[in-house]
């Protein structure tokens, strides 16, 4: 069998079309560095490298929103510690104020000052973090508590909210944010069960009748009929004004542990949200290198191919020049 | 004398059939390169010997004919060959098409996807903003637009296979009508007795582009004529005679026929082979099977999306808007139509439906700008919901992704195992009918020297003519 100048050629040139085409496909691993350009150069990675895409944005979305959620509950305990100061201060005063030896306009005085402390109280209350009011539930744009207009002190009724100082005008949703995959948190406290001992069951069926426990009580009108107390210097008269000294410190007790007890369900919520936060920072590296495992290409192999493949290549060239050096005609 | 005579022709014979050997040679080299050539030769034969008296002279060498090399078996193996690396390249760039189609960038559907739902959770921390529910539209509209171009661009791939196809039918054509001619001439040459050398040689080089383009086998009928069919056995070429194909626009879609005897018959990928039935095969199975994965894509997300939209409420307190327009097949529960037409009909950011539904009442209640429960759900659709029960919204997409994939990965190995193979067996033919410069150099010597020594031998005969001539003075 013999060999043609045209099976020469056709071997040289499907051999250089051959390495060409392979040296391209390096080189462009190279320069991009992944080896997973298009579906063809791995189809059964596809879907793992699709999946874990999702799988880091999500990610990313969390740390973002732990981030969120762990602000509002950081700004949320400092109005806390605001109304425990506000509480304490009053009961100072009202010990102070039980001191005989206090003279009307000492009473007087003191009075004004638990109504200097009351209007602090409002302003907690009404605190607005971000342009949204925090203690409102989903009603952001409302301020939750304002003056009760039909307010009669001698009407007053612990267990009728219409007759009390101050109503509440938000509602009794709790936000929930996701901090991880599938994981619902409350990330605030409503108005209605911080200041007036509401829980949020009791809320939601709209009743007048707050449905006190013996570990519940609304800080508004402690403060209030606190004040009223101490201006009359009614110091353990129940049915007279303010219900009494002695009265309103026992309920400033209650309030003040319930404040408490709110402050730290928050508190353990906010470090929940810290170590999910760490997990999914954790998590963010394990999924990179997830990704990176299967389209990356590894860029020693990639540059040893790449000197493999150029030597080839010269060779290849070398060969292909030299073929038409030697010919029969030359000898003619 | 009278044997010197005889002598003088045999030399005569001589000179003229080294002259035309050496010119078949020059024919040989000159067509080196010519593609589809066969090495022709001269076959010598003597001439009949004369008898005298006791024994037998020969008279001298004849040409009886000038054959090409041909072998049967190899031609036979190239044209299968060509007609599998016709239809494997006819596939390559389609499929290098839909690979940048549905792609593994940054920049796919999969990453719409993604973003749209993440939208929702970013919504879910603040769901009053009037920025972050555009946002949301946004998003929306993105997606809407990465499946409507996703739908565009097949239906792009679809219709410039088409013009493809139609621009091979006319050569296609012209070359069944060549064959149908060099038939006659060949027929008419050999009649005579000669074989018909280049005309052959074109002849099966056309026989082997058919075969390349649309799958067509070959044989060789008893009168020599070259008789071309399609592998389900209709006819492209018979005797003389050549039919052919047509392109039948209807509509958006594009039928081949063909006409045979007074007959139009429809052709498809299943009785055609080479590059057409590729061609075809793509876009009647492979393209449409990818538009309805599509589609259902596009319509789970669309209804799922809207459904649990539906069940909010928006700032306005209004419930059951429409988040997507409803798949045109929504009633049918039919998936075509749904990648292309998806859209996002909600244009003011208060119609969100981040929030649950309001109490109807009595007293009917509204939506607070805080709640964010509806956003909550909707933003995990995309990891709950399963289309069919196995797969999410990301896996059936994975899923479409990686099958182009395989096709296309398969489709390259099949292009180069081919090529490969045509390029061995084409060195091969090469190797039994081709044309080496060393071989027709030798042979120009050998021819170059039988003429010389016929000259030599003519000139010896003119002396001893000379001689015999000069004996009387």
């Amino acid at each position: 069998m013999k060999v043609t100048e045209n099976t020469t050629y056709r071997l040289m040139k499907s051999n250089l079309e051959r390495i060409t085409t392979e040296l391209l496909d390096l080189r462009n691993q190279g320069a991009t560095g992944l080896k997973l350009n298009r579906p063809s150069d791995d189809p059964g990675a596809v879907r793992p490298v699709l999946t874990t895409r999702t799988q880091l944005q999500q990610n990313e979305r969390y740390l973002d929103t732990t981030g969120h959620a762990g602000d509002k509950m950081a700004a949320t305990d400092g109005f806390l510690a605001e109304v425990e100061n506000i509480l304490v201060r009053v009961k100072e005063i009202a010990i102070n104020s039980v001191n005989g030896a206090m003279g009307p306009s000492d009473q007087a005085n003191l009075a004004d000052e638990i109504a200097g402390l009351k209007d602090r109280l409002l302003a907690s209350s009404n605190a607005i973090i971000d342009g949204k009011y925090i203690f409102a539930g989903f009603k952001e744009k409302t301020r939750p508590f304002t003056e009760n207009p039909a307010y009669d002190p001698a009407l007053y009724d612990a267990t009728d909210i219409t007759t009390w100082p101050y109503q509440y005008n938000g509602d009794h949703n709790r936000t929930e944010l996701e901090i991880t995959p599938g994981e619902f948190l409350e990330v605030n406290l409503t108005g209605n069960e911080l200041f007036m001992g509401i829980s949020n069951q009791t809320a939601a069926t709209g009743s007048t009748d707050p449905q006190h426990g013996p570990a519940s009580a609304d800080l508004f009108s402690v403060l209030t009929r606190m004040e009223e107390a101490v201006r009359a210097g009614n110091v353990d008269n129940i049915s007279g004004p303010g219900g009494s000294i002695q009265a309103q410190m026992a309920n400033l007790d209650i309030a003040a542990d319930q404040n408490r007890s709110l402050r730290s369900i928050l508190g353990s919520k906010a470090a929940r949200v810290d170590s999910a936060a760490l997990h999914q920072q954790d998590a963010r590296i394990d999924l990179e290198q997830i990704l990176s495992r299967y389209q990356d290409a590894d860029m020693i192999e990639v540059f040893n191919d790449i000197l493999k493949q150029e030597t080839a290549f010269r060779a290849a060239l070398n060969i292909s020049s030299r073929v038409s050096d030697i010919s029969i005609l030359d000898y003619f | 004398m009278a044997g010197l005579f005889d002598s003088l022709n045999s030399a005569r014979t001589s000179l003229e059939v080294n002259q035309k050997s050496i010119e078949i040679i020059g024919n040989n080299i000159s067509n080196l390169n010519t593609e589809g050539y066969s090495r022709q030769k001269a076959l010598l034969s003597t001439y009949p010997a004369m008898n005298f008296g006791d024994f037998f002279i020969g008279q001298g060498v004849k040409i009886s004919d000038v054959s090409r090399e041909h072998d049967v078996f190899i031609d036979r193996q190239i044209k299968q060959k060509s007609v599998e690396f016709g239809f494997q390249d006819a596939l390559n760039r389609p499929l290098s098409d839909l690979e940048r189609v549905f792609n593994v960038s940054n920049d796919n559907i999969s990453t719409d996807i993604d973003t749209f739902f993440d939208s929702w959770q970013k919504l879910s921390a603040d769901p009053g903003d009037t920025v972050l529910r555009n946002n949301v539209i946004l998003q929306g509209q993105v997606l809407a637009a990465g499946f409507n171009n996703t739908a565009n661009e097949l239906n792009t791939i679809k219709s410039s296979i088409d013009d493809s196809i139609v621009s091979r039918i006319e050569s296609v054509n012209m070359q069944m009508q060549e064959i149908a001619e060099l038939n006659d001439r060949i027929y008419s040459i050999e009649i005579h007795g000669q074989t018909a050398n280049s005309a052959r040689d074109q002849r099966d080089l056309l026989a082997k582009s058919l075969a390349k383009s649309l799958g067509a086998q070959s044989y060789e009928d008893s009168k020599g004529m070259l008789a071309v069919h399609l592998p389900g056995g209709l006819p492209l070429v018979q005797g003389t005679m050549s039919m052919s194909i047509s392109a039948n626009i209807s509509g958006s879609s594009l039928n081949l026929q063909l006409k045979a005897g007074g007959v139009t018959r429809d052709i498809g990928s299943h009785n055609m082979g080479g590059e057409f039935a590729g061609l075809l095969d793509i876009r009647d199975n492979f393209i449409p099977e990818l538009n309805s994965e599509i589609d259902k894509l596009a319509y789970e997300l669309s209804v799922q999306i809207n459904l649990q939209h539906q069940a909010g409420g928006s700032l306005d307190s209004t419930t059951g808007n429409l988040f997507f327009s409803m798949p045109p097949g929504y009633v049918a529960t039919e998936y075509a139509g749904a990648a292309r037409q998806m859209s996002v009909v909600i244009t003011d950011p208060v119609k969100i439906a981040a929030g649950a539904t309001p109490d109807p009442g009595p007293p009917p209640t509204t939506v607070a700008p805080g709640d964010n429960r509806n956003a909550l759900t909707l933003s995990n659709i995309g990891d709950n919901y399963l289309i069919d029960g196995t797969d999410s919204f990301n896996s059936l997409y994975a899923k479409i992704v990686a099958t182009v994939g395989i096709e296309s990965s398969q489709n390259q190995l099949s292009l180069k195992g081919a090529k490969d193979a045509l390029v061995q067996l084409e060195n091969f033919r090469d190797g039994l009918v081709g044309v080496s410069l060393e071989e027709e150099m030798i042979s120009l010597i050998q021819f170059q020297r039988g003429f010389e020594s016929s000259a030599k031998f003519l000139s010896t005969v003119d002396e001893m003519m000379g001689t015999i001539i000069n004996l009387k003075k």
